[in-house]
């Protein structure tokens, strides 16, 4: 091999070195790249399906599960009427003492605060003070105890008895309660 | 052996340079190997194709699914919401302290030369209820009727509530005296404190200890 050949030998493999380098370069490695990013969208697509369903499957479950909770949920959000506490609680608990022969029934709103516990962001406390001026001392009782249990988002903090001077077979009471509102 | 003359000799080997050039050689080779990165970018092409139609498909039965799954995360955020609302009002609830019982025990207590004239209690926000009593207690010994009333109480709330405290604020004769059974007999005046917990804290127990048997062992 002559000095012209193997220069021309040189040449030719530079020339396929070029070749190889623009072809890697320029069309299989952006078809390469495209291919690798849909295989990849692909398997993320996939996955995202697979745990769909189960994720359904779950909800469903829950939502079996959460019957009791929901129907529970709702009777709770149902002791408190529409609009504002101030405008039908003080009738409410008027009427409620009225019922159980205990006249002059009033009550008055203390304070108001939102719920402390971050699970009842929806519901907000309410402080009332009830005065009862007449009440007969096992009426009250009795009254307390129906109050007690008919409305079970209501707590007393306070309860102050103590003998009436006018008459003395009635004492006088008042009583400052706490109730969980919903906020409709 | 004859001799034999070619002629063509100078033809026939720059012929045969002609055809061993490097660089037409090389040129060959340059166009094999095109040919096969060519049929191997077409090979390849082809499969991206494929792919791309793979992932459309895909595409199209995520775009079915995904609204039906937002549905269902929001609804199961919705209903874990709701459970542990209702958990929280339940817990409330649970906690509450009932009065009206107390009052029962408190009447229980009452006997005939015992008069109660004010009741003030309140529930602390650590659950603990604490409540005081003002009263008379008539009788020859009036302290021990006033006595008697505290024991009775104490007897009657520690009952249901382990670890209540009964405790005399107050106790005091007074002057006057009142008709109990047709006599005269002496007052005292009274104040009793009660102080209770009906939802103690649970106390942590210590771990148990490892027994020296054991560790002879």
């Amino acid at each position: 091999m002559n000095k012209e050949q193997t220069k021309k030998l040189v040449l030719g493999g530079f020339g396929i070195i070029g070749l190889l380098y623009v072809y890697f370069a320029f069309f299989i490695g952006p078809l390469h790249r495209s291919e690798q990013a849909m295989t990849d969208r692909i398997a993320d697509l996939q996955g995202k399906i697979a745990s769909s369903k189960s994720e359904m499957a779950k909800a469903a479950r829950l939502e079996e599960n959460a019957r009791a909770a929901t129907s529970h949920y709702d009777a709770l959000r149902a002791l408190s009427p529409e609009g504002a506490p101030i405008a039908w609680f003080p009738p409410r608990m008027k009427a409620f003492f009225a019922e159980q022969h205990i006249d002059k029934a009033s009550a008055r709103l203390e304070s108001t605060t939102a719920s402390k516990e971050k699970e009842l962001a929806n519901w907000s406390r309410y402080t009332w003070a009830i005065d009862l001026p007449q009440a007969d001392f096992v009426t009250l009782g009795h009254a307390i105890t129906l109050l007690e249990n008919s409305e079970p988002l209501l707590a007393i903090k306070k309860l102050t008895i103590r003998a009436a001077t006018e008459s003395p077979e009635l004492q006088q009471a008042s009583l400052t309660v706490a109730t969980i509102i919903d906020r409709k | 052996m004859p001799l034999t003359l070619n002629l063509l000799h100078e033809e026939v080997a720059e012929r045969r340079k002609r055809k061993r050039d490097p660089l037409k050689l090389s040129m060959y080779v340059g166009v094999g190997i095109g040919a096969l990165l060519a049929l191997n970018y077409l090979w390849t092409g082809y499969r991206v194709l494929e792919i791309k139609s793979h992932l459309s498909q895909v595409q199209h039965d995520w775009e079915k699914v995904e609204p039906k799954v937002t549905a269902a995360q929001k609804r199961g955020e919705e209903l874990n919401a709701i459970i542990d609302s209702t958990k929280t009002l339940d817990s409330l609830i649970d906690a509450r302290y009932y009065w009206a019982p107390l009052l029962e025990k408190i009447a229980r207590c009452v006997t005939p030369n015992v008069q109660l004239t004010n009741f003030d209690g309140s529930s602390a926000e650590d659950s603990s209820i604490t409540f005081t009593l003002d009263g008379m207690a008539a009788g020859s010994e009036p302290r021990a009727v006033a006595e008697d009333f505290r024991q009775m109480l104490l007897e009657q709330v520690g009952k249901e509530q382990q670890g209540a405290k009964v405790e005399f604020k107050a106790l005091e004769d007074l002057d006057t005296v009142m008709p109990v059974g047709g006599s005269n007999v002496g007052v005292a005046h009274f104040v009793v404190a009660v102080e209770f917990n009906p939802h103690p804290a649970p106390t942590a127990t210590p771990p148990p200890r490892r027994s020296r048997a054991k560790k002879e062992e």
